[in-house]
């Protein structure tokens, strides 16, 4: 008689260990991040590594942290006058705190979306060939092959192909959302954030940007902060859950919406915070 | 109750939606409880009223399935519990599957008692009663655990289920001899066969519902584990 020994399901599923990723599976390396607004601390001591092509979600209430954090990443933080920031983001290894870092070079590597879309008022072409224009290509062909490649990749371009040169503004709002994502991927960065990206859409509109985000993760990092948990749930492969500027805990999205470790998290997930 | 911490949810609705169901799981146990010792009373005392009750009883327990089916099917449509609330629904609809079964069994052991038994074999029922009492206690065990969510309960009974497997085996080693001896009373052995079968899987389906209980207070299934992996959690 032959005797097998089954595999359990559980060893089929492959589960990233997030504290020991090798340097090849780490996008962004996050170190003992601690971020003031005024003498007000409101990130403290947060150090993480975000893996390579999956997506990673903060969650976490109001005022917690994860906007902020999601900022730092592409510097949108140095805006602010009274922010200051100590600790590291490693991107391939740089700390992009570092004095020498070229902020408009890391902006091109980190690209960002909005909670409101935020077209220009300009035709839909030249939206998304805006950021390549502002890196100095102007080659028509060029041009017309990124914007193809950007539509197609945002899911937009069969809905616009034929109207590429008339007003981004008068797109749906799903529609210039998937567009300024278009936009942002145009320049082809490493990293997507997502600040909230469909807190401002209809139900439909917003499962067509979680099927693109899943798709996203096969070309970039994605990085998204969603108030809504079943987005989380849905399309991240990890989630962090942030409270009062501390990282209370972060695994893979299963683990967390089924077993969380901490108490504080099970409490907020399942509507228990407050 | 307080170990399930229903009560502490924002929204007041969700709290009140667990709690009924909570309540309806307690009041299908005690339906399944009393379905089982009425079909052990009436196979000993060979009350055939009373089996014929615990027959006709037995849509009060297919009804109750669907129903608090039905709330499960509603909350996780309506409020996409997470976490612990997922584990307790999740833990819900499976032990109400276990318990309309275990209601089943009950059933075809109220069938026995419309049998007829000749008084020569009145000794083998009274080796049944002695497996049903033990079966029907532990069937209490485990619903006392359930209702409190108590874990180390679950795993005590969980070990329990052992000595019924035995003492099943010990009976089906009597009957056979009995059939044996005398093959004309081979259809009646069957009959109490049968019971002794569903008093045997009752007690499976009781270990199924304490794998749910440290399911949603651990968070971690131990079906199909080793009894090792079991030790590991107590």
């Amino acid at each position: 008689m032959i005797s097998v020994t089954p595999k359990k399901l559980s060893e089929h599923r492959v589960k990233l260990d997030l504290n020991n990723l090798s340097p090849e599976q780490v996008a962004l390396e996050i170190k003992n991040l601690d971020l003031y607004y005024g003498n007000k601390q409101a990130l403290q001591n947060i150090s993480m590594s975000i893996p390579k092509g999956q997506v990673t979600a903060f969650i976490g209430p109001s005022g917690c942290g994860k906007s902020t954090l999601l900022r730092c990443i592409n510097r949108m933080n140095d805006l602010v006058d009274i922010c200051k920031i100590t600790g590291e983001i490693n991107l391939n290894g740089e700390n992009i705190y570092d004095r020498h870092t070229d902020v408009a070079a890391l902006r091109r590597k980190v690209g960002m979306v909005f909670q409101r879309p935020n077209p220009f008022p300009k035709s839909i072409y030249e939206n998304v060939v805006y950021g390549l224009r502002i890196t100095g290509v102007n080659n028509r062909r060029v041009l017309d092959e990124a914007v193809e490649k950007a539509l197609r990749s945002a899911a937009l371009w069969n809905e616009v192909k034929d109207r590429l040169h008339e007003s981004a503004l008068g797109l749906s709002g799903g529609q210039q959302q998937r567009l300024v994502i278009a936009r942002a991927i145009a320049i082809e960065p490493e990293v997507l954030l997502l600040d909230e990206p469909t807190s401002a859409l209809d139900p439909i509109s917003t499962l067509t940007i979680e099927e693109l985000i899943n798709d996203l993760k096969k070309q970039f990092t994605v990085v998204i902060v969603t108030h809504n948990m079943q987005q989380a749930a849905r399309v991240s492969d990890q989630t962090a859950f942030m409270y009062m500027g501390d990282l209370i805990e972060y695994s893979d999205t299963n683990t967390l919406f089924t077993t969380p470790a901490k108490k504080k998290t099970e409490d907020y997930i399942t509507g228990r915070y407050g | 109750m307080d170990n399930l911490n229903i009560g502490r949810h924002i929204s007041g609705q969700f709290n009140e939606d667990l709690e009924r169901i909570m309540n309806h799981v307690m009041h299908m146990g005690g339906l399944v409880e009393k379905q089982l010792a009425d079909a052990l009373t009436s196979v000993c005392d060979a009350d055939e009223a009373l089996a014929k009750k615990v027959l006709n009883n037995d849509y009060l327990i297919n009804n109750a399935e669907v129903t608090i089916d039905d709330e499960c099917t509603r909350i996780i449509a309506k409020r996409q519990p997470a976490a612990g609330d997922l584990r307790l629904v999740m833990a819900i609809v499976k032990t109400i599957t276990d318990l309309e079964r275990i209601g089943d069994e009950a059933g075809k052991i109220a069938n026995v008692t419309l049998e007829s038994l000749s008084g020569k074999h009145k000794d083998l029922l009274s080796n049944l009663d002695n497996l049903g009492r033990h079966v029907l206690t532990f069937l209490q065990a485990t619903l006392d655990a359930f209702t409190r969510m108590d874990v180390e309960a679950a795993i005590k009974v969980h070990k329990n289920d052992d000595k019924i497997d035995r003492e099943y085996e010990a009976l089906m080693r009597q009957l056979m001899t009995y059939m044996m001896e005398d093959p004309r009373s081979i259809p009646q052995v069957m009959s109490v066969i049968w019971s002794a079968r569903a008093l045997e899987r009752i007690g499976d389906r009781c270990q199924n519902i304490c794998e749910y209980i440290i399911y949603f207070v651990k968070g971690k299934s131990v079906r199909h584990t080793t009894p090792e992996d079991f030790e590991s959690l107590s």
